[in-house]
């Protein structure tokens, strides 16, 4: 029993984790309609940005996410208006090639900087285990699950209640629609661009104290955030938040109770249940919308 | 455009094809022996690749500065093996174009395996200095030779030091500790752990847990708390560098404190891992690999010289044991080839068979004695600990340079 409880709060505690990595991902897909390849090493980007910040300014990572939420925000707009932006009117194959490309060239980028070595920050006060009753967590990942949190709802009232946020509600209802009512389309779309890499910047900020970096760091994310966002339904904040706590969680239980190499194999079977049986994932909003 | 490009490279095929073969090798009689070195140069593997490069190059400048081989300079002429498929093609350019009398290499497994079969067909001895998978030299392969242990030795010394290292150090009876094997579940953990439960049979200990996992999982804490649950007292781990950080870190958070931890080298060997995790928490992690430079030079002669002669040529300590492995190789093929009646395959194989340098003879310790299949049985990693920020050889007694400290964290 025990054990079933810590497994179950590390599983919300890794979802966390998921959770801010797929809610960027779900914005950038929901809004510009480009499925993002170069996820993961936008991570990657900012978690190296963060070691610098740290390593030679001496920069606690949570300071650092401010500078390097930035930082990413400006990176993903330069992505959308460089990369995808002159690839509108193509195929959507074609966004996908120049995603995967700029995916293959930011990790060889890192490997010619870095090198193929990890780089880790010690920060005692994040490793600090939370204990109570019998149950530990640490500060690093209670900050996770508490940013999480924040960051659907900052989103949702962002969305919900300012005029910018209406403007990108309603170019990812119907674009020409948006476009038609005078929202400057395009540059809503560099605008999310930037707002779904600004996630991802927040957080590599926070994973940098608890993983180490190496160039091919965003590969272990990104397939995981894939399977929250399609359980998720597509376009639902709420849905990214949840499905990566249903993942975070099933990974922690399987991995224990039925084999540790065994978890991915469980969470993908979840992934093909969920394009047979409702191709509109958990929380979509029905056939036609994803 | 493509007109042009294709006519230079028509021309330059032509030019190829014209070579005259009979000319060449005559003119490779008295001008340097070229001798291949294939490493992954760039990619995800360079550093190791790298270091394991310098180790080569360190041998063959000391063999040209004795006289070379057979009164003759070596050349050496360098291939970039950055994956498998890259491997082969430069194997072809080295024997094809370049026209090497024999192959250095590799580091890594799987490049290994690939170039080896163009060498192999070509009849060009490849030498193979740093990769430890057992298939290697289980092909068949004529011309294949390996000084370096192998997979299955990595895993027997993993296993045996429990019982003649690990239990001495804390009064037990083996069989009275409870083991665990942990292992990424690539080829790399795969193999190192098949062997291990065999061995773990054999000898008779208490094999309670056998956890593979990914290697790119970003929480190993279900495997933390399995082995908790099973209240394991050794765990034998087979990995990469993140998921060593990862699991040193995550046993801390769950508390769950063996007795020891044996690592199958790899990420368990380098410095930066150690430093991701902490040299207070890394201490006393135990570790089996290729010899490192805190080894009894006693056990290993030519070690301390080596260590200078690479401090002045590259301006910085060895970064890894992988050099010394590559020096140690080096020297016993080129001794070979010394020996050898001429520089041709044949002759070069027979000339390796008959090697026998007895154990501790060499700069890493190793012995060297081939079998049929090509590979030395007299090559066996060694037990280290981390102490005090420092890897330390800590068993076989011969080899060793500090105690065994029965201690995990502190």
């Amino acid at each position: 029993m025990d054990i079933l409880v810590q497994l179950i709060i590390n599983g919300i505690l890794l979802g966390s984790m998921y959770a801010i990595i797929s809610v960027g991902l779900t914005l950038i897909f929901g809004i510009v309609r480009v499925v993002n390849f170069a996820h993961g090493e936008l991570l990657m980007v900012g978690m190296y940005a963060t070691y610098l910040l740290g390593a030679h300014l001496g920069l606690h990572p949570y300071v650092a996410a401010v500078p390097v939420t930035v930082l990413l925000f400006a990176i993903g707009a330069l992505i959308q208006r460089f990369v995808i932006q002159p690839l509108l009117g193509a195929e959507e194959h074609i966004q996908i090639f120049a995603t995967v490309g700029l995916s293959i060239a930011l990790i060889n980028l890192a490997l010619l900087v870095f090198g193929a070595d990890l780089y880790s920050l010690q920060v005692p006060s994040v490793h600090h285990s939370l204990r109570f009753g019998g149950y530990s967590l640490l500060v690093g990942q209670a900050v996770m699950l508490l940013c999480a949190i924040a960051l659907v709802g900052g989103l949702h009232l962002f969305m919900q209640t300012t005029p910018l946020g209406r403007a990108v509600r309603a170019t990812a209802q119907n674009r020409n629609a948006a476009l038609l009512m005078g929202v400057p389309v395009e540059r809503i779309y560099v605008f999310a661009f930037g707002l779904g890499a600004a996630c991802v910047g927040l957080a590599s900020a926070l994973i940098m104290p608890l993983i180490p970096v190496t160039p091919s760091i965003g590969s272990y994310f990104v397939l995981t955030a894939f399977v929250v966002v399609v359980l998720g339904g597509m376009r639902s904040l709420y849905g990214a938040f949840l499905g990566a706590m249903i993942i975070g969680v099933v990974d922690s239980l399987s991995g224990y109770y039925i084999a540790p190499d065994l978890k991915e194999v469980v969470y993908f079977a979840i992934f093909i249940a969920i394009l047979i049986f409702k191709p509109t994932g958990l929380f979509g909003l029905g056939r036609g919308t994803e | 455009m493509t007109g042009i490009t294709r006519r230079g490279a028509l021309a330059s095929g032509i030019a190829l094809a014209a070579t005259p073969f009979g000319i060449s090798r005559s003119f490779a009689q008295s001008g340097p022996i070229k001798v291949g070195a294939l490493y992954p140069f760039s990619g995800g593997l360079a550093l190791l690749g790298d270091e394991s490069f310098r180790g080569l190059e360190i041998a063959i400048e000391e063999r040209n500065a004795a006289g070379g081989v057979k009164g003759r300079q070596l050349q050496i002429v360098r291939g970039d093996a950055v994956d498998p498929n890259q491997a082969v093609g430069e194997a072809r350019r080295l024997t094809s174009v370049e026209r090497v009398t024999c192959v250095f290499g590799t580091y890594s497994s799987s490049l290994c395996l690939a170039a080896s079969q163009v060498t192999e067909l070509a009849q060009i001895p490849y030498f193979e200095m740093g990769a430890i998978s057992d298939p290697i030299t289980e092909r068949g392969f004529k011309y294949i030779f390996r000084t370096n242990p192998t997979a299955a030795s990595f895993a027997r010394a993993m296993v045996d030091a429990v019982r003649d290292a690990v239990a001495p150090a804390f009064n037990t009876d083996p069989k009275s500790l409870k083991v665990a094997i942990i292992h990424e579940d690539s080829l790399y953990g795969q193999t190192v752990a098949g062997y291990q439960k065999k061995r773990v049979q054999e000898i008779g200990l208490n094999l309670v847990e056998t956890l593979p996992y990914s290697a790119k999982s970003v929480d190993l804490t279900p495997v933390v708390l399995r082995l908790k649950s099973a209240g394991a007292d050794v765990v034998l781990q087979t990995s990469y560098q993140n998921d060593t950080v990862l699991f040193f870190r995550q046993m801390r958070e769950q508390a769950y404190k063996p007795k020891a931890v044996i690592g199958a080298g790899g990420g368990y060997s380098l410095r930066d891992t150690m430093q991701a995790i902490g040299a207070e928490n890394m201490e006393g992690a135990l570790d089996v690999d290729f010899t490192q430079y805190q080894t009894n030079p006693e056990a290993a002669p030519g070690m301390p010289d080596f260590l200078k002669k690479y401090q002045a040529k590259y301006g910085m300590a060895p970064r890894s044991g992988h050099s010394l492995a590559n020096y140690m190789g080096g020297h016993v093929f080129l001794d070979a080839m010394e020996a050898a009646k001429d520089l041709s395959a044949g002759a070069l194989r027979t000339a390796v068979l008959a090697v026998d340098k007895p154990m501790g003879s060499t700069a890493t310790g190793w012995g060297a004695k081939f079998n049929e299949a090509g590979q030395n049985e007299r090559a066996d990693p060694f037990l280290m600990q981390w102490q005090g920020g420092e890897l330390v050889t800590v068993f076989p007694k011969k080899a060793a340079v500090k105690e065994l400290k029965p201690v995990l964290g502190t």
